[in-house]
């Protein structure tokens, strides 16, 4: 269809659909309103039955643990796909890799001002990861903090750290342990009679970092498991403009 | 399995996989076993109801739901046998993602909570777009994958947006409380999340206006990988609205059937025509089988669409059935494409004369697709019939035969093309001369044992559960149970059992065994049409005229993926419009 | 007037899903249309969070707060927290799909890429 056809056809129908959203969502209560019952129980009630201060974090690692289960599910196989897209399939013809020189070597500021930075980095993610029942953080935010050391280390250093780092096979090892982690938590309540994924932990005092039973633990597992994600992503996206195939012409 | 994945050899990868499958579907099975004596609720993280107030996530393991998860189990095994040293999933990611794709389409089936629902619509769509882009060799699996991915992925947002704004009424996440929550409120905003949520599912069902992505992506996904699509993916975008219809909006369109069913009556039909016109069209032969599967989806959207308890029991058992026999043209495609190194028509001519049992499959799948009787798609079609006698719509009953005479006078077709050699060259188009890579190593091209069986077993499941009807009564039950809203309600937050009854609907199979039979014959002529094109006056060529493709439909299927979100965008807005002004009260 | 600004976040939920199907449907690039998925997400979180807010209500993080006060629902930043991160990774899928299609067909506009044509 040619283009212009196309969208203006487009802005027939989507001008509709937008007039429709907006006819249905001015039946919603206003804004700031929020009445529904789930929200107001659980702000209730987590404290007392799990001792965990981050409403957000019960719900998400126990409330509707199942349902972050399949979030990180999702994760594994979107970085399962990439992986297995960008896969180098024997009797391909290749760039020749060697040992990978950077032309730029970025200035001593940059580089000087990175290092600290990084330091703040690597203890700002741990105290997310461990801190994510008391207050707002927790394994996903985690992991992305911490996965981004290593991209600060390609732009202080240069490519060639940045792959001795992402190429390790324990990214991967780590990647798939903290997935299946996940899973064995939750098999471990069912192994003690209660259904899957029960808070089976001692559930400590509020306020302490160890407390509120597996919700930490399944953070710390989440954590890892985002971590070494993103940095197979990004090492699997560096290798292919390093090592990519040459496009036809 | 993915960490050792790089340790693993071939051989290692392919048996574990097999393995983990054949596991899941024992424990799947030994569940049926337990549920048959009545549903079962189970709540994740021992979090019962507080109140009225749900705040965990539960499975509601009925026996229609087990069911399905059995159906996708048994497929993924299949199709994991046949795979066995398939070409280009090396490096051992397939088998991972087929294994996460089952387990996504068991939870899928399982669910009662919507959001629950809405992660694994999510996680099986992203094992999609995977596994059909696993062959990178060539760059139409990246563009089939690519369009599939967009498409699904704003469906996935549309079934959010849904969700959302049902949460913003009723404050709940589990189906069973927004159901109770939501009465009989029939304002604007209830309705347009109805038609969010219906037009997000019917993406993934693949019912026209929102089908455009299907031909795409199972023209070029790996053989084994289609076999799952086709047979249970798309279908699960059904048993969504099912749900919802029966549970979540209930009572909202209690005193709005006839037009609720006449809207999606008039989305079956145009699927079932839209889909069987394209399907004879094709000349590649997985796009056929991917038309196919569209049309059919349109007659189990009319069957769903009769409403009630007979007309959801009649959908399951016809998706049964046609999840078997697709699956098994699937995998004889397969076959043919290892075998004789081609999947168009026009490079199939003729070379498959010395493939007796190959063929003898094919028929028998073109047979199936008819509806004819020994399948249990017969079934599916007699129980279609006696509810649309019921509303006095018996015309439904002709539009399955016309469907069922289209797909299976393609498969015919190229089946006569292929094996026997008759006629003349085929007509070709553009798409069909993409031709695709095999799949398998080309030293070696028996057909093996691996290949053959699962596809032999594919084909018999349908005939064998036509011949031993024993399931039919749990699911003529179960189907009562599952469409009542106050029995799902009184299951979730009471724990307690309930039955269900429906009456049986033997009386019009004979009816039905007729149609099959008849809607098989006439494929047959219509395919000789086509084949002996060249022997007949022009007035008796309509085979030929329909083969060459009615040129409106072709031009929508563009393989552009703003066309198709443009079409998704009609199709929505459409939708939402009839919805806001037709089911307001 | 006082209607409208009750109701701002989510009309801007719906102008953001419209904008985003928009540039799906005219794009050149398939990068371009990937972002444009990116968008469409953003407008369901708009509107999941906006539907969330209470005004005068406080974090749902009982810290420093008890746990009988006013807060906002924890309910949906949950079901958007771990969305973000995941959709992230989804879009590095479908860029991958995109990085690939140009190394074997020299290409990234949708116009040019039609061996799936009719």
């Amino acid at each position: 269809m040619r283009e212009r056809i196309r969208v203006r056809t487009f802005l027939v129908f989507g001008g509709l659909f937008l007039f429709l959203f907006c006819y249905a969502v001015a039946n919603l209560p206003p804004w700031g309103s929020y009445r529904g019952p789930y929200g107001d129980v659980i702000s209730r009630v987590s404290v007392y039955e799990r001792h965990a201060t981050d409403a957000v974090n019960a719900v998400n690692y126990d409330y509707r643990a199942f349902d972050t289960l399949g979030e990180e599910f999702i994760l594994f196989t979107a970085v399962l796909g990439v992986m297995m897209l960008l896969r180098r399939e024997e009797g391909t013809v290749t760039r020749d890799a060697g040992k990978v020189k950077d032309n730029i070597r970025l200035s001593t500021t940059v580089r000087v001002t990175a290092m600290p930075v990084i330091l703040l980095t690597v203890i700002f993610g741990f105290y997310i990861g461990l801190h994510g029942q008391l207050t707002p953080g927790g394994g996903f935010q985690a992991g992305v903090i911490l996965a981004s050391i290593p991209f600060l280390l390609y732009v202080c250093e240069n490519t060639e750290t940045f792959r001795r780092i992402t190429s390790h096979t324990a990214v991967e090892v780590i990647e798939a342990l903290g997935a299946s982690s996940y899973v064995l938590i939750g098999m471990t309540s069912l192994v003690m009679g209660a259904p899957f994924l029960s808070n089976f932990l001692p559930l400590g005092t509020t306020g302490d970092v160890f407390s509120s039973g597996t919700i930490a633990l399944i953070s710390v597992c989440i954590g890892f498991e985002v971590t070494a994600a993103f940095l197979l992503v990004g090492y699997t996206y560096l290798e292919e403009i390093i090592t990519g195939e040459l496009p036809e012409e | 399995m993915a960490c050792a994945r790089k340790w693993l050899n071939r051989v290692m990868a392919d048996s574990l996989g097999i393995l983990l499958a054949g596991i899941t579907l024992v424990i799947s099975c030994a569940l049926l076993a337990k549920v048959m004596h009545g549903p079962n609720v189970y709540w994740f993280g021992n979090w019962y109801p507080h109140g009225s107030v749900i705040v965990g996530i539960s499975f509601l393991a009925d026996p229609i739901s087990i069911g399905l998860a059995v159906l996708a189990a048994t497929l993924t095994l299949l199709s994991l046998i046949f795979s066995w040293r398939l070409l280009g999933s090396g490096s051992n990611y397939f088998q991972p993602l087929m294994l996460i794709f089952l387990a996504a389409m068991s939870g899928f089936c399982l669910t009662i909570d919507i959001f629950n629902l809405f992660v694994f619509f999510e996680l099986m769509s992203t094992a999609a777009f995977a596994l059909c882009g696993l062959k990178i060799e060539e760059p139409a699996p990246l563009q089939g994958s690519f369009n599939f991915a967009v498409t699904n992925t704003i469906a996935a947002f549309l079934v959010l947006t849904g969700i959302a704004l049902l949460y913003a009424v009723t404050g709940a996440l589990n189906m069973a409380q927004i159901g109770l929550a939501l009465g009989a409120r029939h304002d604007p905003l209830v309705l347009f999340a109805f038609a969010l949520l219906t037009c997000g599912f019917f993406v993934k069902a693949a019912i026209v206006p929102f089908h455009l992505w299907l031909p795409d992506a199972h023209a070029v996904a790996p053989t084994p990988v289609c076999v799952l699509f086709s047979g249970l993916m798309v279908q699960l975008g059904l048993l969504a609205v099912a749900r919802l219809r029966f549970v979540v909006f209930a009572q909202t369109f209690a005193s709005h059937e006839t037009s609720l069913q006449t809207i999606f009556h008039f989305l079956g039909i145009l699927t079932v025509l839209v889909g069987g016109l394209m399907c004879y069209s094709e000349h590649h032969l997985k796009r056929m089988l991917a038309f196919s599967t569209i049309c059919h989806m349109g007659i189990m959207l009319l069957a769903l669409a009769l409403g009630g308890a007979l007309g959801f029991a009649a959908m399951l058992a016809y998706l049964v059935g046609h999840a078997f026999v697709k699956g098994s043209l699937f995998l004889t495609s397969g076959i043919l494409l290892h075998r004789l190194r081609a999947i168009g028509e026009r490079s199939l001519f003729a070379k498959g004369k010395v493939l007796r049992w190959t063929a003898a499959l094919w028929f028998l799948g073109s047979l199936g697709l008819a509806a004819a009787p020994p399948f249990i798609l017969m079934t599916g079609e007699a129980g279609i019939s006696k509810a649309a006698e019921q509303m006095s719509r018996s015309w439904i009953s002709e539009i399955c035969m016309l469907g069922g005479m289209l797909t299976s006078a393609a498969t015919l077709r190229i089946g006569m093309h292929t094996f026997f050699g008759w006629g003349e060259e085929p007509i070709t188009d553009e798409a069909s001369e993409i031709g695709e890579l095999p799949e398998t190593a080309s030293e070696d091209r028996r057909i093996f044992w691996y290949q053959f069986v699962p596809a032999l077993i594919s084909i018999s499941i349908p005939i064998v559960l036509f011949v031993t009807p024993l399931w039919l009564s749990v699911l003529r039950n179960e189907s009562a149970v599952f469409t009542r809203q106050s029995a799902v309600l009184h299951l979730v937050y009471l724990g307690g059992p309930v039955t269900g009854q429906l009456p049986a609907w033997n009386e019009t199979f004979k009816a039905s065994a007729v149609r099959g039979a008849v809607a098989f014959f006439l494929a047959i002529l219509l395919a000789c049409t086509s084949v002996f094109r060249h022997r007949l006056k022009r007035t008796f060529r309509i085979g030929a005229f329909l083969e060459s493709g009615l040129r409106p439909l072709r031009v929508m299927q563009s393989g552009h993926p703003g066309d198709y979100v443009l079409w998704l965008t009609i199709g929505l807005s459409i939708m939402g419009t009839i919805s806001v002004i037709l089911l307001r009260s | 007037m006082p209607d409208i600004l009750h109701l701002a976040p989510y009309y801007v939920a719906a102008w953001l899903f419209f904008c985003g199907l928009y540039g799906l449907v005219s794009s050149r690039h398939l990068v371009h249309s990937v972002i444009c998925l990116a968008i469409l997400q953003s407008s369901t979180y708009i509107l999941l969070l906006g539907i969330g807010y209470r005004i005068g209500g406080a974090a749902p993080i009982f810290a420093d707060i008890d746990p009988g006060k006013l807060t906002v629902d924890p309910i949906v930043q949950a079901l958007m927290l771990t969305d973000v991160v995941v959709e992230a990774v989804v879009v590095a899928l479908l860029l991958a799909m995109v990085v690939k299609a140009h190394e074997k067909s020299g290409t990234v506009s949708p116009d040019e890429l039609r061996t799936l044509r009719g």
